[in-house]
């Protein structure tokens, strides 16, 4: 069994001062301190992030970022896998240790992307699909348009979503965006791609996190050790026809990771997921089980994955509120996950919360996703 | 959208589309070993390694889902500019399409659609090229 034992994050935001390396380290060196081990205990290093190669030409980071830490010799991996890439770098490092082949490893997720001229994320420029118009929120839409046809989700359900998340981003004083959001305002901001307006796509942010795993041998001189049950990474079907409001991806990584943890949707007591567009978080928590195959529109506008609701989702305020810094947001969802289940949550902590899910998907590829992780931790 | 040529216009990629008197139609990639098609092709069939053959396919079909998108564009294309999926009529694939730019206030999903082509955006190198797009079965009758 593998535990997280330190914790590490940085404010998720504009560190316009700030360069991805320092960004890095801030958080890598918060989750050291926080494991109460010594970099010299430290037998690998992943470390995630997703954009510096295109837009600072910034390449093998890792290394540099961790011989800062004391953290030298040893394998150091860079990780790129879009939008999962800071929770791919958790799989690989979860395997590791789950392997036997170390008893500790640290996985850092880290970002630096608010800079002038940043435009919409695509899937490559070079793929056929980008050339003719595929910017990701299209994709989103697409899905979107087509679950109020199937299943007559409202926009108000959806803005619902949102309305939540800024709820839940006032609490976490890490997250990019303080102030409430009602549902007429979330559907009177600009259309981005129709139905979904901006407040229903995510923002982009600067931000860090890490973590450090450690083996039960290891774990069991840490206080306040969390499980991490089980990690699963899985790439797309690219099956055609696409069912693009029943994502076979998504619910077959999820499946995945309930069987191999022995547990089940009515088992969690909160979740983080990709709500990269408020529609991502319906199509999610349907995929996870939370609720029937087009039924998660009602659920959020029902309040039952708000904080106080029958399951929790996103109460850091997700990617929609806490923002999203590509690489960091998959160990920042276990990050908030640890918090949750130390009891260390303070404002939007889950009551008696035990046992919580984190769910990353990126790229975009025929339809499809190209890349999705489900994580399960315990206490 | 219609009424220009494609006179020393590219492409906006190669083995996606072609133009002719009969109209525009996708290029797919077909496969003699296990029968299916795919679009857009590739070398090999990906089920069983057999090399694909082209063949044309996509003039017609019925749109799955859209949107239209408001932010700034890529590539030049239009603003606003509507992309959608379209189940194919003559197979069983579903494709990913721009869509008339003329039409972005009509969208509908099951709405009849039929391929077209047209000097619409500009390619890697900021060159204008020729774009595929599919078009309201109803506005062209
Ligand atoms: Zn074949």
């Amino acid at each position: 069994m593998t535990a997280v034992v330190g914790i590490g994050i940085t404010p998720f935001g504009r560190h316009l001062d700030r360069t991805i390396a320092q960004l890095g380290a801030t958080a890598a060196r918060a989750a050291l301190e926080d494991s109460g081990l010594t970099s010299a205990q430290v037998e690998a290093g992943y470390v995630a992030n997703a954009l510096g190669g295109m837009l600072f030409g910034d390449t093998t980071i890792g290394q540099g970022i961790l011989a800062e830490l004391g953290i030298r010799r040893v394998p150091v991996l860079n990780v790129e896998n879009a939008c999962t890439s800071g929770s791919s770098a958790l799989w690989l490092a979860w395997n590791a240790i789950e392997a036997g082949q170390m008893d500790c490893a640290i996985v850092l997720g880290v970002e630096k992307m608010c800079v002038p001229g940043l435009g919409l994320i695509n899937s490559g420029r070079s793929e056929i699909d980008t050339q003719l118009g595929l910017v990701t929120p299209a994709s989103f839409a697409m899905r979107a348009m087509r679950h109020m046809h199937e299943f007559g989700t409202t926009r108000a359900q959806m803005a619902s979503v949102v309305a939540k998340s800024r709820a839940h981003g006032a609490r976490n004083p890490l997250a990019l965006f303080q102030r409430q959001e009602t549902v007429a305002d979330v559907l009177a901001a600009p259309l981005v791609a129709d139905p979904l307006t901006r407040s229903e796509c995510c923002p982009i942010a600067d931000g860090a996190a890490a973590v450090v795993l450690a083996s039960d041998r290891l774990a069991r001189q840490a206080p306040r050790a969390i499980r991490l049950n089980t990690a699963v990474l899985g790439s797309g079907s690219y099956e055609n026809l696409a069912d693009m409001v029943r994502w076979e991806t998504d619910s077959r990584t999820a499946r995945q990771a309930y069987e191999r943890a022995g547990v089940g949707p009515e088992d969690i007591d909160l979740v983080e997921c990709h709500d990269a567009f408020s529609i991502a978080e319906i199509l999610h928590c349907e995929a996870l089980g939370l609720c029937p195959a087009g039924e998660g529109g009602r659920l959020a506008a029902a309040g039952e994955t708000s904080l106080g609701g029958r399951i929790p989702v996103n109460v850091s305020g997700g990617l929609l509120s806490r923002g999203h810094p590509v690489a960091a947001t998959g160990v920042a969802q276990i990050v908030e996950i640890v918090m949750q289940l130390r009891g260390e949550a303070g404002a939007r902590q889950v009551t008696g919360a035990r046992t919580g899910l984190a769910q990353c998907m990126g790229g975009d590829r025929a339809g499809d996703t190209k890349s999705c992780t489900v994580a399960i931790l315990s206490r | 959208m219609t009424g220009d040529t494609a006179h020393n216009v590219p492409a906006f990629a190669p083995d996606v589309f072609v133009e002719g008197a009969g109209g525009s139609a996708l290029v797919g990639g077909h496969c003699r070993q296990c029968g299916s098609t795919w679009f857009p092709t590739a070398e090999r069939c990906p089920e069983d390694g057999t090399r694909l053959e082209p063949i044309e396919i996509g003039r017609t079909g019925r749109l799955y889902s859209y949107t239209v998108v408001r932010t700034k564009a890529p590539f030049g294309l239009p603003e606003p500019y509507g992309v959608g999926y379209v189940d194919l009529d003559d197979v069983p694939l579903r494709v990913f399409m721009l869509l008339d730019p003329a039409q972005v206030d009509r969208l509908a999903i099951g709405a009849p659609v039929r391929l077209a082509s047209a000097t619409l955006g500009v390619g890697l190198n900021g060159e204008p090229c020729r774009r595929p797009y599919f078009t309201l079965l109803t506005d062209t009758q």
